[in-house]
């Protein structure tokens, strides 16, 4: 599904290059569950903004699917992205003016989803995730384990192919972390291929395969 | 979607109270008084506009040369409409109307009501024809086709006639005689922006036969008169070829007439008429209006950009959820629209409210079936419009092309985002209001100045009480009464009241055949010590003054007529007398002061029995109170003895030093409006620099988490935090004194006796700004720097 060749990125600092990822090539298959390791700054972020297409690189080839992302106008790469990936953050990043029902739904109205569509699809994800009572509360009134739940929640409305979790438990603590893991889990299962990045074996753990980064490169797989 | 926008427009406003009241409140108020000034604006400027054929109707005026004197004649001869309409084929029709100034009396004579009308006019039967004038009840063709009809308009129709219907009844005028003229019409109320009054109208026919007109209705030739004339061309082009007929109707009449004769379209009148202080006005309000929408739209503006720091995450997350630049900016777009909505609803609320004091203020009164005027709407939809866009314009073009991935990573606070664009436009606020308390400060200076300005005769507890002719006999009887009363020091009288005016003569010119105009004033022996007037060449002889055909004048007399300095004895002709000169009193002030001292000469006559030469009819009575008088209970003593000699008409008085200042009543009230405008922007100024003050403690809340952790005071913290704005108050005092002192000058060239514009002014409007944004600041700076440093450094 993704197939990473020789990705180098670097920034210039005093004249010489600090590489942000180092000659890093990496497959993924369909339906894996991967979990990235590594110490802060050893570029478990940068590998999934690239990955996610939101960030370039300067030397190395990308394919999702096939296509040659490193040939790929900003606009297209933003599309494919947008039908294909969804992403989940530390910080959960719901829009605090939104409530729970609508945080979720946001992604849809991008879409142009139709509106009885959009009800149907936000009431089943409500129900799956077990937080339809929560549907009119705004993200401030919730725990951070029920707002990672509703940032994952937003991800998943898209029926993304491809979710990408940055530190997703990072916020929480461990019988929150243990069950966000055990969603992750179910949600590959059902054929969701997943990407996450991790500080923590526990949760690496529940990955199909484990990569650990060291300045930018694989250091063991 | 948009439903989506609207919802969250709704839900920051709420979230966001102080931001919203500063953004929306400030806003609304300073559109409010935008809107009040656009009003009175536009009313100004729509003056007559009302009328059809408008852009075809023109007024009549001429100027005549008197001796090397250009002298603007506003009116013409009897016949003068008339004979244009005949001469020159581009005109389609022309009408004469001519005011009466003086109180005229009417009674109904079925219940004998009475009443004292002013602004009687009369005019031509095709009145309504030539104007679009409506009458409710009459014919418009015929109602002033007979002599001695008369139209009222409804309220005078109510206050003379009640419930009943008056047309056929009659009503007796006093003019000098009496008259009885018959109601053939009821006319609307004359709308506000009309420079015609029309609330009593006679037909000019009557004058025919009333012995008062008839100086008004000798002359037969086109030349100067007694009636405004109006005409109307085919073709509004062709104001040349019928100014040249006039002018050959002039010469036709008298063969050495010089006089030119001009057209003005009838809506320029009001504007171009009382010295042009009306297009002075319309000017400087029009500045101040833009001023005060600009200074809010840049608070708009400046407050969206401060808070783009706190939305830039929405922003990042709605891009990661798949939104579009686009989409963005139609939200910021969708959510300006809907602040600038509500401020103008708010806008509306606040210019209902303030609308019956702002018109009293600058002393007008506008229909308020003037606020449905398509003009004035279509105005404020455009402002609407641009307002919506240009508020939208910075925050949907600079916050939608935010990359999503940099604001989520929360580095966004670094960056110095429209700081300088704030600073700029803080600076810029702080000029307008630092320039405007600059000049308000002048204008009150000047006009303090003025009105504490020695004139040259003492105007302090001095009542002028204007005597009609209906009092006849009984004056002198009258002013013995009134000098008996205790409490008053000293009576003189004169023929005209000060500072309305002076009527002229024309004197022979020693050195050559022309004429001098030459203003005179008839007094009484009393005048000229009653009010402290100083003499330059006193009399020889007590008496001399009061002798047959002799003069006083005054020293800028002089020169005007190229006397000997010492002028005693020597001769001035009026018409067919000689004057000789017995006296000379130094300049002092009988009109404006914002004029150069006139000529005048001064008649005195002979006995306290107040008798003019030179045809004066009317008379003016000066009563010097004692310092120490009760002034209200006399003036009601002398009221009492006025009706009892005078029972048509009203008793008026006026203190000689209100009339004084009422000479620059404009200046006065340019002051009390600007005042009111200075105290809304720096209102505005302050809001702003709030909002700012807010948002940039909010942005450096790290920066100053991580200084007092290193040890800094809550003092030290306060001064970092107030000193970048204090540093941008005096760029604005900088930038904002020069321009001011550049325009207050050019200002004050406009008056004869002028303020000097002095250093403190400017310290004072430096000192007080600083003073306002230091207390505006103070407020955010003390709380941010006595927070708990443990929460700003927290993170997520």
């Amino acid at each position: 599904m993704i197939q990473l060749d020789h990705i180098y990125k670097w920034v210039k600092s005093g004249g010489r290059r600090v590489f942000l990822l180092n000659d890093l090539s990496l497959h993924i298959e369909k339906g894996e569950f991967l979990s990235i390791m590594g110490t802060s700054g050893s570029g478990k972020s940068t590998l999934l903004n690239v990955v996610a297409m939101l960030d370039g690189f300067d030397e190395g080839e990308y394919y999702f699917e096939g296509e040659a992302i490193h040939d790929l106008k900003a606009k297209k790469r933003t599309s494919i992205f947008n039908e294909n990936i969804g992403f989940i953050f530390q910080a959960y990043h719901l829009l605090d003016e939104l409530t729970v029902y609508e945080n979720i739904e946001t992604p849809l109205l991008y879409k142009k989803v139709k509106s009885s569509e959009r009800k149907a699809l936000v009431a089943d994800i409500l129900d799956k995730f077990n937080i339809v009572g929560k549907k009119d509360l705004f993200p401030h009134q919730l725990s951070g384990g029920q707002q990672q739940l509703v940032g994952i929640a937003r991800a998943l409305i898209i029926k993304p192919k491809l979710i990408l979790a940055d530190e997703p438990t990072g916020n929480l603590n461990s019988t929150q972390s243990d069950e966000i893991m055990k969603l992750f889990k179910e949600l590959n299962e059902e054929g969701v291929t997943i990407i996450q990045a991790t500080h923590s074996e526990n949760n690496a753990a529940y990955g199909s395969r484990t990569i650990k980064l060291l300045d930018g490169s694989i250091s063991k797989n | 979607m948009i439903r989506n926008y609207i919802k969250i427009a709704f839900r920051n406003l709420n979230r966001n109270k102080l931001y919203s009241t500063i953004n929306i409140g400030g806003f609304a108020l300073g559109l409010s008084a935008c809107i009040l000034i656009m009003f009175y604006v536009t009313h100004e400027k729509s003056y007559d506009t009302f009328h059809e054929d408008s852009k075809r109707i023109f007024n009549v005026f001429a100027k005549t040369n008197i001796s090397g004197d250009v002298i603007r004649m506003n009116s013409l001869s009897s016949v003068a409409a008339k004979m244009i309409e005949d001469k020159d084929p581009n005109v389609s029709s022309a009408i004469k109307i001519k005011t009466e100034y003086n109180p005229v009396i009417i009674k109904n004579p079925e219940n004998q009501s009475q009443f004292s009308e002013t602004d009687l006019v009369y005019t031509d039967s095709n009145f309504f024809n030539f104007f679009s004038f409506k009458l409710i009840n009459g014919n418009p063709e015929t109602a002033l086709e007979r002599p001695y009809s008369i139209i009222l308009s409804e309220n005078l129709a109510k206050k003379y006639f009640g419930e009943t219907n008056p047309i056929g009844r009659n009503l007796s005028l006093r003019i000098d005689s009496t008259y009885t003229f018959t109601v053939t019409g009821i006319s609307e109320e004359t709308p506000s922006n009309s420079s015609i009054k029309t609330d009593l109208i006679v037909s000019a026919s009557s004058l025919n036969t009333m012995k008062e007109a008839f100086y008004d209705m000798r002359s037969q030739i086109f030349q100067g008169g007694s009636f405004q004339t109006f005409v109307k061309l085919k073709d509004p082009e062709k104001v040349a070829p019928v100014q040249r007929s006039m002018n050959a109707l002039a010469v036709q009449g008298h063969e050495e007439s010089t006089d030119e004769y001009f057209l003005t379209n009838i809506t320029d009148i009001h504007l171009l008429s009382r010295e042009s202080t009306n297009v002075k006005y319309v000017k400087i309000f029009s500045l101040v209006a833009l001023l005060i929408l600009l200074l809010a739209l840049i608070n708009y503006i400046s407050l969206s950009t401060a808070r783009a720091g706190t939305r830039a995450k929405e922003i990042g997350v709605r891009k990661m959820n798949g939104a579009s630049q686009r989409s963005v900016a139609v939200q910021f777009f969708l959510e300006s629209a809907v602040y600038v909505f509500i401020s103008f609803l708010l806008a509306i609320l606040f210019t209902i409210l303030l609308k019956p004091w702002f018109f009293s203020l600058v002393g007008i009164q506008i229909d308020s079936s003037f606020f449905f005027d398509p003009g004035f709407i279509s105005t404020m939809v455009g402002i609407l419009v641009l307002t919506i866009f240009i508020a939208g314009l910075y925050p949907a073009i600079i916050l939608s092309s935010y990359q999503p991935i940099e604001t989520l990573k929360g580095n966004f606070g670094n960056r110095k985002n429209g700081a300088q664009l704030r600073q700029v436009f803080t600076i810029f606020q702080f000029v307008v209001a630092v320039g405007l308390i600059i000049s308000g400060i002048v204008i009150h200076q000047q006009i303090n100045h003025l009105r504490t300005l020695d004139t040259g005769l003492s105007r302090t507890d001095v009542l002028m009480v204007p005597l009609q002719n209906t009092m006849d006999n009984s004056q002198s009887v009258f002013r013995e009464e009134v000098e008996n009363l205790p409490g008053v020091r000293k009576i003189a009288a004169a023929s005209l009241p000060m500072y309305g005016g002076t009527n002229m003569y024309f004197v022979d010119d020693k050195n050559s055949d022309g004429q001098i105009p030459l203003p005179i004033l008839a007094t009484d022996h009393e005048f000229i010590d009653a009010l402290d007037i100083e003499w330059s060449i006193p009399l020889q002889d007590e008496n001399i003054a009061t002798k047959k055909n002799s003069v006083i004048i005054n020293e800028a007399t002089i020169n005007k007529l190229h006397l000997n300095p010492n002028p005693i004895g020597e001769i001035i002709v009026f018409g067919n007398s000689q004057y000789e000169v017995v006296g000379v009193v130094k300049d002092f002030y009988y009109d404006s002061p914002n004029n150069e001292i006139g000529a005048l000469a001064m008649f005195v006559s002979p006995s306290k029995e107040f008798s003019m030469d030179f045809g004066e009819k009317s008379s003016c009575l000066f009563i010097k109170f004692r310092a120490n008088a009760n002034v209200s209970s006399i003036i009601k003593d002398i009221e009492g003895l006025y009706k009892k000699y005078d029972t048509e008409n009203a008793f008026e008085y006026q203190f000689m030093d209100e009339a004084f200042d009422a000479l620059f009543r404009s200046e006065m009230r340019l002051a009390k409006v600007l005042n009111v405008f200075i105290g809304l922007i720096v209102l505005i100024s302050g809001m702003g620099l709030f909002g700012y003050a807010t948002f940039s403690a909010q942005e450096r809340k790290k920066e100053i988490g991580v200084r007092k952790v290193l040890g800094a005071k809550v003092t030290q913290i306060t001064y970092l935090l107030s000193v970048d704005f204090l540093k941008l108050v005096m760029v604005a005092i900088l930038i904002a004194s020069p321009i001011a002192w550049y325009v207050m000058q050019q200002w004050l060239q406009g008056f004869e006796n002028r303020t000097v514009l002095e250093w403190w002014i400017f310290a004072f409007a430096g000192t007080g700004s600083i003073l306002i944004a230091l207390a505006t600041i103070s407020y955010q700076s003390v709380k941010a720097a006595v927070a708990n440093p443990v929460k700003s450094l927290r993170t997520e």
